[in-house]
This record gives C-alpha cells, sequence and structure tokens, in this order.
C-alpha cells in the first residue's frame, strides 16, 4: 500500500489530480512532485474510511468507486451528506485554520481506489511553491465553500491572509465585514473625529469663551447634566421621564412610518408599473411634494381635531412622498431585459409584477425607506415643537423657552442616537430582504 | 425533426421616430429549418436584432408574416406575436434575475406556467443543471459566478421548458475571447444534446461560421439577407474545425461581403452624424 508508485501509476495519479478542483489548473512539474508524496490505497465497500474526530492527517483523491462524506451535525454544512467520486477530494479538514480534526465521517459505499497525501508535506510542498502554492490553496477553500458548502468563517485555509467571500452566510458576513472594518483604518479615524469635534466644542465653549460660543451650554455641564441622578434641570439618564419622551417620539414616527411604508410602497409601485395611473397622479403627486412639511401644520392641525394625529399626520406625510417617489424610481429603473425573459418564460402579468418587479425595485425601495425614516423624524420634531405634549422635539421646545439650555442639547443628542438607530434598523432589514445584493457587494469589495 | 420550423415571409419593418420613417427591415425573407442552427451576421445597427425581437413578440413588425410549424406568429392582422416559452430568448447582456439563486432562476419557467410543481421543477433542474456541469452553483447567485457561467444558466433555464427555438442575441459578445471559444464548445455540446433549433445573431463571422449550418449575411439598415452561406463542415464540431482548411475558405468567401456591409454601416454613421 505504501509502496513508491511506478511510472504508469505516477502518470494516473497525475490524470486524477488534474480532474479535481483544487489541482485542476496546476502546472505539470507541481503535479509530478504531488503525485510523488501520494500513496494509494483501497478499500472494500463498507469500509470505514475516517471518523469525524479522528486525527487529521492525509488528504484523499478518489481514483475510482464511490464514498460518502457526512459530515458532524456542529458543523453546520448546508448539505450535509456528500457522494464522492472520481476526483472527489476530502479529508481537507487539516488545511484549515485552528483544525486538526476529521469534521466528517467517511465510507466507502463501492470498493474505492484513492490516493493518500500527507497534509503535512503536501503544505511544505506547495510553501516551495508560493505563487502556484497560494493559488491551489485558494481553491481548496473555494471548493470547500461550494461544494462541500461549509460556511466561510470555518473554510479559512490555514496561511491565507483573506478569508473568501463566496459562499457566505448572513451571519458569517455580517462578522466578516465587521472584522475587515476594525482592521482598516476607519473606526479609528471616527473617533479621531469626534474627539476633534467635542474638543472643539469644549474649548470654544468653556476655555476659550469665543463670542457666539460664549452663550452656549458647555461639553462638561451637557455631560453632568446628563449624567447626574438628580439634575438641576429636570432631565437625564436617571429620569423616567426621559424614556416617556423618547418613547413618545418613537411609536409617533412608527405610527407615521409604518403609515407611510403601508401606502407609499404600493403607489409607487403602480406609478412605474401603470402608465395611465401615473398620468393621473404624478402630476398631484408632483405638485403637493415639494409643499415644505411646515406649511401644513396648520391645516393639520384643522382637519384633525387631536393634536395627537395631527404630528402623526406630519411625519407620514413627508415619509409618504420620500417613499413613493424611490419606488416608483426602482421600477422604472428595472431592465427591460427581465421583463422580457419573464414573459419569454411564460409569466403572466401578475407574475412578472410579484417576481420581478417587486424585487427588481426593492433597492430604490429601500433607499427611499432610508430617505423616509430620516424626514419622517425631521417633519415629527418640527410637529412637536408647534404642537403636542412629551416627545423630544417638545422638549427641545419648551427647554428653550424655560431657559434650560443644557436640556436642548440632552435632547438633540438624543435625536441623534435615536435617528441613528431606527435607519441602521431599516438597513438590516433591507440587507436581510436582499441577501443577493449584499453577497454581489461583498464580492465587489473583495 | 418537424420542431421549431421558423419562416420569415417579406417582413418589414419601419421605425417611426418623430415622423421621419427609418426602415429597419426590408422585405426579409428567410425559412429557417428545424433543428439548424441559423447565424445572422451583420455590422452592430443593422436592424438584425429588430428582426429578433420580431420573431420574439417583443416588438411590432409593419408587415410581412413570422410562421412557426404553421402557426402564424405575426401577419398584418396581428402585428405583434406573443412572447411564449416555445422561443426563447437568450439576452445581451443576461438576463437571469439577479435577486434568483441560480436553481431559482432555473426553474422559473416551468413553475410559473405551472407545468410543473415546484419540487419536481426542482428535481429538473438540478438534473439539467448537472448535465451541462453546473451542479456547484445551484445556491449562488448569478452576480457571484463568472458571466461565462451565468450565459450557460440561462441557456438551461430555456431549455428547461422543452422550447421549439431559442433566440440568441449577439450572446457572448461581452465575453472575453478565450471564454467565448469555451462558450462556443458548450453551446454546441447543449446543442447535440437537445437539437433545438437554433437563431442566432452575431456580428462575428468566425463565430458564425463555427457554429452555424447555415450562415446569412444580412446588409446594412434596412436588413435583409444578402448572401447565405451553407457551412459544410460536418457536425459535431469541436474546437479544432477553427484550424480546418475548410473553415479559412469560407471565411475567405465571405469576409469582403461582410466586409462591405460593416463600410456602408460606418458611413451612414458618419452622414447621420
Amino acid at each position: 500500500m505504501d509502496a513508491a508508485l511506478r511510472l504508469g501509476a505516477a502518470d494516473e495519479a497525475i490524470a486524477v489530480l488534474r480532474e479535481t478542483t483544487p489541482f485542476g489548473d496546476a502546472s505539470e512539474a507541481l503535479l509530478a512532485r504531488i503525485a510523488g508524496i501520494a500513496r494509494r490505497a483501497r478499500y472494500a465497500a463498507g469500509a470505514r474510511i475516517y471518523s469525524a474526530d479522528d486525527a487529521a492527517d492525509d488528504i484523499f483523491v478518489v481514483l475510482s468507486g464511490r464514498a460518502e462524506h457526512v459530515f458532524k451535525p456542529e458543523v453546520g454544512a448546508r448539505e450535509a451528506l456528500r457522494r464522492v467520486t472520481r476526483g472527489g477530494v476530502f479529508g481537507w479538514a487539516g488545511l484549515l485554520l485552528g483544525q486538526t480534526q476529521r469534521l466528517a465521517t467517511v465510507t466507502a459505499i463501492e470498493p474505492t481506489e484513492v490516493l493518500r497525501i500527507d497534509t503535512e508535506a503536501l503544505v511544505g510542498l506547495l510553501e516551495s511553491e508560493p505563487l502556484e502554492g497560494g493559488h491551489v490553496m485558494e481553491r481548496f477553500a473555494s471548493m470547500i465553500q461550494r461544494e462541500f458548502t461549509l460556511p466561510a468563517l470555518l473554510a479559512q485555509v490555514r496561511r491565507l491572509s483573506g478569508p473568501l467571500t463566496e459562499e457566505m452566510s448572513s451571519l458569517s458576513l455580517t462578522l466578516y465585514r465587521l472584522s475587515l472594518w476594525l482592521r482598516s483604518p476607519r473606526p479609528y479615524l471616527m473617533l479621531v473625529g469626534f474627539a476633534l469635534f467635542l474638543g472643539f466644542w469644549y474649548l470654544a465653549v468653556e476655555v476659550w469663551k469665543l463670542p457666539r460660543f460664549r452663550e452656549m451650554p458647555g461639553l462638561t455641564n451637557v455631560v453632568r447634566e446628563w449624567l447626574s441622578p438628580s439634575p438641576t434641570y429636570g432631565l437625564s439618564l436617571y429620569i423616567a421621564e426621559y424614556y416617556q419622551h423618547i418613547a413618545m417620539s418613537v411609536w409617533r414616527v412608527a405610527q407615521g412610518f409604518f403609515l407611510a411604508t403601508v401606502l407609499g410602497v404600493p403607489v409607487g409601485l403602480l406609478l412605474g408599473w401603470s402608465r395611465s395611473f401615473k398620468e393621473y397622479v404624478f402630476p398631484v403627486f408632483e405638485t403637493l411634494r415639494p409643499i415644505p412639511i411646515l406649511a401644513w401644520v396648520p391645516l393639520a392641525i384643522v382637519m384633525f381635531i387631536a393634536t395627537e394625529s395631527a404630528v402623526v399626520y406630519l411625519a407620514f406625510l413627508a415619509s409618504f412622498f420620500a417613499t413613493a417617489l424611490n419606488t416608483m424610481l426602482g421600477v422604472e429603473s428595472i431592465d427591460e431585459s427581465y421583463v422580457r425573459a419573464a414573459n419569454c418564460l411564460g409569466a403572466d402579468r401578475w407574475q412578472v409584477f410579484r417576481h420581478v418587479i417587486i424585487p427588481g425595485a426593492l433597492p430604490f425601495i429601500f433607499t427611499g425607506l432610508q430617505i423616509s425614516i430620516g424626514v419622517s423624524w425631521f417633519s415629527l420634531v418640527a410637529a412637536e415643537m408647534v404642537s403636542g405634549q412629551y416627545g423630544l422635539g417638545y422638549v427641545i421646545w419648551t427647554s428653550y423657552v424655560m431657559v434650560r439650555y443644557p436640556t436642548i442639547v440632552i435632547g438633540m443628542v438624543t435625536l441623534g442616537i435615536v435617528g441613528y438607530v431606527t435607519s441602521a434598523l431599516v438597513r438590516i432589514a433591507g440587507d436581510y430582504l436582499m441577501e443577493w445584493r449584499v453577497r454581489e457587494l461583498a464580492l465587489a469589495e473583495r | 425533426m418537424t420542431r421549431g420550423h421558423i419562416v420569415i415571409e417579406d417582413v418589414v419593418k419601419v421605425y417611426d421616430p418623430q415622423g421621419a420613417a427609418v426602415m429597419a427591415v426590408d422585405h426579409c425573407t428567410l425559412a429557417i429549418e428545424p433543428g439548424e442552427i441559423c447565424m445572422i451576421v451583420g455590422p452592430s445597427g443593422c436592424g438584425k436584432t429588430t428582426l429578433l425581437n420580431a420573431v420574439a413578440g417583443f416588438h411590432e413588425i409593419t408587415s410581412g408574416r413570422i410562421i412557426m410549424d404553421g402557426e402564424v406568429l405575426c401577419s398584418p392582422e396581428k402585428p405583434r406575436s406573443t412572447p411564449g416559452p416555445d422561443r426563447i430568448v437568450v439576452f445581451q447582456n443576461g438576463a437571469l434575475f439577479p435577486w434568483k439563486t441560480n436553481l431559482d432562476n432555473v426553474i422559473f419557467g416551468p413553475v410559473m406556467q405551472g407545468k410543473l410543481a415546484r419540487k419536481e421543477a426542482i428535481d429538473k433542474g438540478r438534473a439539467m443543471l448537472a448535465d451541462a456541469g453546473l451542479s456547484g452553483v445551484e445556491h449562488n447567485y448569478p452576480g457571484e459566478v463568472s458571466s461565462g457561467m451565468r450565459r450557460r444558466v440561462e441557456i438551461v433555464r430555456a431549455l428547461m421548458n422543452d422550447p421549439k427555438a431559442l433566440l440568441l442575441d449577439e450572446p457572448y459578445r461581452a465575453l472575453d475571447s478565450l471564454t467565448k471559444s469555451v462558450m462556443h464548445e458548450a453551446l454546441l455540446e447543449i446543442y447535440y444534446k437537445n437539437k433545438v433549433t437554433i437563431f442566432f445573431i452575431t456580428h462575428d463571422l468566425e463565430e458564425a461560421i463555427f457554429l452555424g449550418h447555415r450562415v446569412a449575411i444580412m446588409t446594412t439598415r434596412p436588413c435583409k439577407p444578402k448572401k447565405i452561406l451553407n457551412v459544410d463542415i460536418p457536425h459535431p464540431r469541436d474546437y479544432s474545425a477553427l484550424t480546418s482548411k475548410r473553415f479559412r475558405e469560407l471565411i475567405e468567401e465571405t469576409n469582403d461581403a461582410v466586409h462591405e456591409e460593416a463600410w456602408k454601416a460606418f458611413q451612414a454613421g458618419e452622414k447621420e452624424g
């Protein structure tokens, strides 16, 4: 079994290596060297080749026959069972980062002949040809992800700097992006940016006392007030009322944004999809859209006796226009070939709408929703300043009237944070619904 | 083999942008035999895509008739044929839905038409992808695989519907020449298995002669057949045909005709500009 290969056998080994994914385009010289360290082995039908958790020593290349490769469940492969035939490569766990044990159990289901290649010897050989060797390792990684459907985080091959991204689950993708982000200069530049901004605030107001800045609430003042269990002006992280204001504003934005989405997306889809609907509606739409939201305030108060619904109505109105307009643009951006292809494949009008128009417009719809949640906050605060009780806009306005300047800043910063969180939630929902786009973008970044 | 007999009879297409009539197709008559690979060659913008769009049902025709297997697709009474799964277009820039995985793309036709339940369609789709050597990309989105693979998946998506004809609109135009030659062999391999009529539009004479049973060289705007070449290199062909003596002879025979039309198109372009 361990005997050195005779000449004909070496040719046969090279031939089968050429049929494999990882060695498929390697040079003749490299294949000959790999064949030189390969040993032949035979297994009877039903014989266990190795079991999960055995030491991961050799890599196997099937010459003939058929084996069944079953991952242990913890591995999280998308397809646990795989049949391997001639040209199939298994037993590669030893190539993975930090992996010394078998991830699967492999059983011959027919009389099977294989080449066994010692993992360490192979790695040594590949390292002696760094360029070609790196390429072979990359092909291993992509084979492990694509053919063996292993999650990308696990399928990172030894001594390869970047992980491959072709077949990633959303979670591992998020983690991967996070690790990329942490390794890039961006988070540190961001911290520097904040430090400069806060430093300037502190110096301008409290140290240099520059004109115009002198009257402003200072950084230390605001922070002390915000973190104080018994704040001078009655509002801080320790006061229940603070959270009532936040909850009230969030609840109003949620209602307005929800209504705007539920009405705006269908209206936008129709505008883009039906020419006659657009001809009726779009001119009116375009006349109303540029009217600033504050101009609606008096009518809103007249229309809704209760101030509460007036405030929600104003938050709704602005985001409705943003959502509907972007959705319409999304439908119009869809390449006509997709609609034609769907027609060729026998889809009727409704099926085209469901399977082409809606998914095709989704990227634009989510751009619209990002804008819409922003303008929803904008118009909410404007409305809360004019009418309403509770809410962050109300806090800011009453603090001005009552000369509680640090509380104004607390209200503003809170709005910034809450607004950022809601916007991030919309983006996460979009990434979840458009995995195809996330993956495309991840590949483009590589 | 009696499926996929397409007869284009005296078809005229006049575009009318701002009242200045532009004739795109001029009394074009052409019969495509069942199971034939018929290549249409002409310079860019010569009106050959207009002809394909008329067969597919994306455009109206001005006069004439197009008939497939005895069924009148379009005529003066019904100037626009209805697109359908009996003749499927493979598009220049590819039209796999980027939001569906390759497998979901492939099963789209039968599922939409209600011909197969989703489960059966998945089984058939897997088998057909495996047959084309594309098993590895089932669960990938089209944006994650190479453009050559996307073209092959798109052809598999068409063949899932058992069409009478495939209408290919310069599908390999955007590919580099190495990928292109691989795609040609892959297309022939698929054709030998499925024997479907292929109506293939290109501006590349070598591509046309390598693939086609017959090559129709079109005049430039308005478009009609100028010369029809029978390619007597026997099928099945492989890459070695490209270096054969007969192949070079056929190129020499037709090169002048194609070149002349390209010049005309170029000069017409200058006049318009």
